[in-house]
């Protein structure tokens, strides 16, 4: 289809901002009376306080209050708590500390006199899996699963729960124990098909933890205006934190006021409401100031979540042609002292999608640890395990002299695929076509000769990777309004994660009205603007969730457009078409109103025109945006009721060449092209952006970004950006090639998907392999170190068990 | 295989272990020093009653040049320039990402050389002309080259680290109007980007440096 | 746990004899800066509280580069590591250190910070910058030399209760270019060769360098002896850029007709000074420089080496780097 905005390039209205600086992020505010808070944090990775005195803190000039656990609701383990006398890992809240200046209320913290009774922790959970070994909570420590209750994955109980010593036993050092597993699933049967297996690789491997490390700390500003609380945030969402916060704050949605017109990143870290934004909001509301809180480095280390480690055993078996027979998975995730995301859940689910294992058992157990709040991160679960599966799948190839394009494609799905014990489908799957697409793209039969080439201490590696994140979501409202100045109002309640996809999305209503760009406004950013009901900005899903919500307001604007031109010029709605900012009688030229005359009317007729009355099926959060909008103009709100079946597949492929010094470890990336499938392209220049910048993230993820913590007393070694070491623009490469497959999927009205978080997976995967593809070995570990490189390749044992976390 | 915080040989909130007692001497002058008490600092500590240096602190109000413009201010001897741009004179395009020059948001130019602005006590500067993202372009609001290219490219993605980002640019262009590739990446190497536009920021920069 | 700057007196002498006042005054409570990229982090995170910072960057007298009568080069302690890096005399004569100058940190940092700085910095193990009382930091255990130690980053060589390395770039060059210091302190001038200038912890486990209280490193000079030599520099890190090496290499040899007249060769990151491979310089003197020659003195360049837990690969990385520095 000819479209006239989707697929085309734009200016979002907030780049220019960010080029001048004038763009205002959270810390960038100041109101009048602000005072500044910062928090007590624990210093050791599990304790209980015994005391806490901070009326020497309190005397201090310049001191305007303490905020404790006593004043903040409570939370049930495995939650992560506001302020807490329990503090079950290294940088968890006790209290918070409000003064004049920064440096004022540091000093006051210091003299606060609070002591701990330390208590046992764990941070690896294989050690708390072992008989007798510590819970990092006093509940337990395996979270989700079938155990004692009923309750699924992600659960929200927390279980004490132990393998045998037989387990560990027969395993040794080697291998994964296979003890009983909290969560488990399977399709056909894995032992028979590895028995008739033409070749069987069994490897245990380990996925790192890692910080999201957003640029912009979570800062957060809150006051109370008129009994209504202001909380400024740095988020990834935008409506999605608004119930999450009035449950926080114990308050009604009404009397919510968020503002996160701009956020230095998130990448899952900042996608649901957080705790320090009720503790700032709390302290506000107890102190009756304005409060700032200034997050740190090092306290978002701390607290600003970090994805799962894996810990696990994969067994793959493969007939000669190099079709997967059968994959058996065990998976323990690590968690932080909280309930944790489904990695390991999400993770099966990726293998059976992406991989067709005709047979296929899951096993797995989400273990809590001493360490910080564990979170979704870009591709939670698919990704850690594309790092796992990709390397190994390229081995299977070599063993079975198979092409590793050949193999992917061998085992790539179709669209009519079902997969994982649920007999899961897709809404469309064009992964072949990616392949097929990349091999010319990247000239994979020329690159694969160059596999190996020696150049002194220098070796060509070439390698493929794959990923796959289910990339959108349905069922969310829609919000647009006319206004008397004739211009299109598209309402976004989706957040700004630097995406643009909130204005990608907000094409999608220009587009169905035939409007222009000029002419269209995207309110966003700020709750009092009327912002309705859709899902967080994560799981990829803002494109194709919103373009679907925007899709059917602009429909149902349409509609009203063309009765109320009926109603008021005559003639029958379907006479009526939209176009150029007005709606027009398409055989009388005479009959038309513009977009300013329909607002003005609509004004004056109220009722179903003007927002007055509204669906009864939309979400509360649009019902109170609906208050704020009401005699705008002409206003339409719809939930999005298209029908949708199975998972929204954004599948992304990557390709590429290094060159690796045998001498030093170290690699260059010598060219790197990806290929996604994410549906019609609705911002050429913004996909272009996510599947570079998830290349430059999977780059981290697959040899780079890390978090160490030290077993015997529990303390962080990464608590600096040159420590947990994300990539800097000398460790990669200055130019990427990306290019898409651009067929539609047709669950979507304007047939888009999502694709940023696969494209992080598939970058990653590809760098792996390439790097086995050059040194021969597969290290079934991230990240991959030089020093890992150089053992290996000088004949020497890797410095830790290959089960070990924590190096 | 319980594992119990040791803390018999740590405790971290005490401050007893910076008694003057451990420590006889200045270690490694430059870039390095010894200890004191942390007993008894407060701020405002050029009035410090209990200064044991007999010399007089530095003056509080001082003038500094930002962006063409003298600008008295009062400044803490322990504040650094960032915290004077952001706090004091408004100008919070200057970004803290990190507060330890392992990122690069707070980048500035002073006397045409990028520094991390987080990592320098503002007193240091007052004979220094600064620039920030907010002085990059024309004097009537017009947009510097760099800002213009990497908004066509659309470099930036959350936008933290881009005013860090173009003052970088910006300062390249002026010491090497036609920079090479590689020259970009150079002169970017200090600023991080979690985003990864790392492409684009080199493509706005080179884009810019014809009409710079 | 700690992240905000404590309140100091600043003082910003103007010459290097009032610096030294000021230091002497300040007593125990005294700590001079340069370009403080080192020290804001001990003040941020409040381990350091100095009552009186001596801020040494308006001492004009001690930046610059000069050439000196015996045909060497004299630095200026305060000349920035950019300005070292850039400097057309020191890009032709002693290309090693400038080199090693911009592999440090990052440009904004290189442009703040200085040489003297650079080679005066602390130790950058992480349990000591973490605040813990190990021994470097006056107490009396090491966490990083135990069973359980998170040591990647530690020492093959020297240990002694401490198990930190130097971690600075030009370090190594100026060491293998036979650098001397020059130092003033209340009590006069001295020139410390750079060999000399870096101490372990057998000697001194609270300090890296010699200076003394109330010493200020006001000047580095190199002597023309490797003018012109061929240099060899190499950092190991985990990134590219904003790391602090793994192991770095400098090198500078003498070669006439294939045949490796002289050598001076310096490896960093494996022992708490820039380790002179003295042996390496003993095997390969008269040698020809090529791959065999390289490999034998590659393996004894880490005879003697004690690796910890997870560090041994620093023993092939430096056999590694060394090789690839001498055959050239």
């Amino acid at each position: 289809m000819a479209y006239k905005l989707i697929g085309k390039d734009f200016t979002p209205q907030d780049v220019r901002p960010k080029v001048t600086g004038a763009g205002k992020y959270t810390e960038d505010f100041k109101v009048d009376g602000m005072v500044y808070m910062k928090m007590l944090l624990c210093p050791m990775p599990s304790a209980n306080v015994t005391s806490f005195d901070a009326t020497d803190a309190l005397d201090m000039p310049g001191v305007f209050g303490v905020l404790t656990a006593d004043e903040v609701p409570q939370v049930e383990e495995p939650g992560f708590p506001m302020l807490t006398n329990k503090p079950r890992q290294l940088g968890m809240p006790i209290a918070a500390i409000a003064a004049e200046t920064e440096s004022i209320a540091a000093e006051a913290l210091e003299k606060i006199k609070v002591t701990f009774d330390p208590q046992p922790f764990v941070l690896d959970p294989l050690e708390s899996l072992y008989p007798g070994g510590t819970n990092a909570l006093d509940g337990g420590n395996v979270t989700g699963g079938n155990i004692q209750g009923k309750e699924g994955v992600g659960g929200n109980k927390i279980h004490d729960f132990k393998w045998t010593a037989r387990d560990f036993a027969i395993a040794g050092d080697e291998k994964m124990p296979m003890g009983e597993a909290p969560v488990e699933w399977a399709v056909g049967d894995v032992e028979a098909a590895f028995a008739e297996a033409a070749l069987i690789i069994d490897e245990p491997f380990v996925t790192a933890s890692s910080s999201h490390a957003a640029l912009e700390p979570r800062s957060v500003l809150s006051y109370w205006e008129n009994g209504k609380c202001f909380i400024h945030g740095s988020s990834q969402s935008q409506s999605w934190m608004m119930p999450g916060l009035a449950r926080m704050m114990n308050i009604s949605l009404e009397d919510i006021v968020y503002v996160a017109e701009y956020c230095g990143g998130g990448f899952g870290s900042k996608a649901s409401p957080y705790p320090v934004q009720g503790m700032t909001a709390y302290m506000s509301k107890k102190i009756g100031r304005p409060v700032m809180l200034r997050v740190t480095r090092a306290e978002e280390y701390h607290f600003g979540g970090q994805r799962p480690g894996f810990q696990g055993q994969v067994k793959m078996g493969f007939d000669k042609q190099g079709k997967m027979t059968a994959c058996d998975l065990y998976i323990v995730q690590s968690g932080g002292p909280n309930r944790g995301s489904g990695d390991y859940s999400s993770a099966a689910g990726a293998v059976a999608l992406v991989y067709t294992p005709t047979n296929m058992r899951f096993r797995g157990a989400a273990v809590v640890t001493n360490k910080p709040w564990h979170v979704s991160q870009r591709g939670p679960g698919q990704n850690q395990i594309a790092c796992v599966i990709e390397p190994l799948l390229d081995k299977a190839a070599k063993e079975l002299g198979i092409d590793r394009i050949a193999i992917r494609n061998l085992n790539a799905p179709e669209a009519d695929v079902k997969f994982t014990n649920r007999n899961s489908t897709v809404t469309s799957m064009f992964l072949k076509d990616a392949f097929s697409l990349g091999a010319d793209l990247f000239k994979w039969e020329e690159k694969k000769k160059m596999s190996g080439q020696r150049n002194g201490s220098k070796v060509i590696g070439v390698g493929v990777g794959t990923a796959y994140h289910s990339a959108g979501s349905n069922g969310f409202d829609g919000l647009l309004s006319i206004r008397p100045d004739g211009k299109l109002y598209v309402h976004s309640g989706v957040g700004n994660l630097g995406t643009y996809s909130y204005a990608g999305t907000s094409r999608a209503a220009a587009e169905v009205l035939q409007c222009s760009w000029d002419n269209t406004v995207v309110l966003r950013g700020d709750s009092r603007q009327g912002l309705p009901w859709t899902l967080a900005q994560f799981g990829s899903n803002s494109s194709y969730t919103n373009t679907r919500t925007n899709f059917v307001a602009a429909t149902k604007m349409k509609k009203m457009l063309q009765r109320l031109a009926a109603q008021e010029l005559g003639d029958a709605p379907e006479d009526y078409d939209v176009a150029n900012e007005s709606v027009f009688h398409t055989s009388d030229e005479t009959k038309i109103m513009t977009f300013a005359e329909a607002a003005s009317k609509a004004i004056e007729l109220g009722g179903e025109w003007d927002g007055h009355e509204y669906p009864d099926d939309l979400n509360d959060v649009t019902k109170s945006a609906m208050k704020k909008v009401v005699g705008a103009g002409l206003v339409s709100a719809a939930k999005d009721k298209i029908p949708k079946e199975g998972s929204v597949p954004g599948m992304a492929t990557g390709y590429c060449m290094i060159e690796l010094d045998t001498e030093t470890g170290k690699f260059e990336i010598l060219e790197y092209h990806s290929v996604a499938d994410c549906g019609t392209v609705l911002h050429p220049k913004g996909l272009e952006q996510q599947l570079r910048g998830g290349a430059v993230m999977g780059i981290g993820e697959a040899v780079l970004d890390r978090v160490i913590y030290d077993p015997q007393n529990g303390l962080c070694a990464t608590v600096g950006l040159d420590q947990t070491k994300p990539p800097s623009i000398l460790d990669v490469p200055s130019n990427m090639e990306m290019s898409a497959v651009d067929k539609p999927d047709l669950s979507n009205p304007l047939g888009v998907k999502g694709i940023g978080e696969p494209a992080m997976g598939c970058a990653a995967a590809a760098l792996l392999c390439a790097i086995s593809d050059a040194t021969g070995i597969y290290f079934n570990r991230t990240p991959v170190d030089p020093d890992m490189i150089i053992n290996a390749l000088s004949g020497r044992p890797q410095s830790f068990k290959p089960l070990q976390v924590n190096t | 295989m319980q594992k119990k915080f040791n803390s018999d040989r740590y405790d971290p909130l005490s401050t007893e272990r910076d008694s003057l007692s451990r420590r006889h001497f200045i270690k490694g002058v430059i870039a390095a020093g010894t200890v004191a008490g942390a007993a008894g600092l407060m701020t405002g500590c050029s009035d410090n009653s209990n200064n044991s240096a007999s010399s007089a602190s530095v003056e509080r109000l001082v003038t500094i040049n930002v962006n063409g413009r003298s600008r008295p201010v009062d400044v803490m001897p322990n504040e650094t320039l960032a915290h004077t741009l952001r706090n004091k004179l408004s100008l919070t395009g200057t970004k803290i990402g990190c507060d330890r020059g392992a990122c690069g948001a707070c980048t500035v130019m002073i006397d045409g050389v990028t520094q991390n602005s987080c990592s320098i006590l503002t007193h240091t500067v007052r004979k220094g002309n600064v620039v920030t993202v907010e002085g990059v372009g024309g004097v009537n609001g017009q947009l510097h080259p760099v800002q213009t290219a990497m908004i066509e490219e659309l470099a930036p993605q959350c936008g933290f680290c881009t005013p860090g980002q173009v003052v970088s640019g910006v300062a390249l262009l002026q010491r090497n109007p036609n920079p090479t590739r590689e020259e970009v990446r150079q002169a970017l190497a200090g600023n991080l980007c979690r985003c990864g536009a790392y492409n684009n920021y080199i493509n706005a920069i080179v884009n810019a440096a014809g009409s710079a | 746990m700690k992240d905000m700057m404590p309140s100091f007196n600043l003082v910003q002498p103007i010459d290097v004899k009032s610096a030294i006042n000021l230091l002497t005054e300040a007593g125990a409570g005294g700590w001079a800066i340069a370009g403080g990229q080192d020290s804001f982090d001990w003040f941020k995170d409040r381990i350091k509280r100095p009552h009186t910072v001596v801020d040494l960057s308006g001492i004009d007298s001690i930046k610059g580069i000069r050439e000196t009568d015996d045909g060497g080069i004299e630095i200026g302690a305060l000349t920035t590591l950019t300005d070292v890096e850039q400097n057309p005399i020191i890009k032709e004569k002693y290309g090693l250190l400038s080199t090693a100058s911009g592999r440090v940190a990052s440009p904004q940092i290189r442009n703040k910070g200085t040489l003297g700085g650079n080679v005066s910095q602390d130790a950058r193990c992480w349990y000591y910058r973490s605040g813990l009382d190990c021994y470097r930091a006056g107490g009396n255990t090491c966490y990083a030399d135990t069973p359980e130690g998170m040591n990647r980053e530690h020492c093959l060589f020297g240990a002694s209760r401490c198990v930190a390395v130097t971690p600075s770039d030009t370090a190594v060059a100026l060491t293998t270019l036979e650098a001397n210091m020059v130092i003033v302190g209340p009590n006069g001038e001295r020139i410390v060769p750079a060999s000399e200038y870096f101490i372990g912890p057998a000697i001194d486990i609270e300090r890296m360098t010699v200076l003394e209280p109330g010493d200020v490193l006001i000047a580095i000079r190199i002597p023309a002896k490797w003018s012109g030599a061929k240099f060899y520099f190499e950092k190991v890190a985990d990134r590219a850029t904003w790391d602090f090496p793994l192991v770095n290499i400098a090198s500078a040899m003498k070669v006439s007709e294939g045949i490796i007249e002289d050598i001076s060769i310096t490896c960093g990151a494996v022992e708490c000074v820039p380790k002179r491979l003295t042996v390496v310089q003993d095997i390969v003197r008269g040698s020809a420089a090529n791959e065999e020659t390289a490999s034998l003195a590659a393996g004894a360049a880490s005879r003697g080496a004690s690796a910890l837990n997870y560090n041994h690969f620093k023993i092939p990385l430096m056999e590694n780097l060394v090789k690839r520095a001498i055959r050239g």
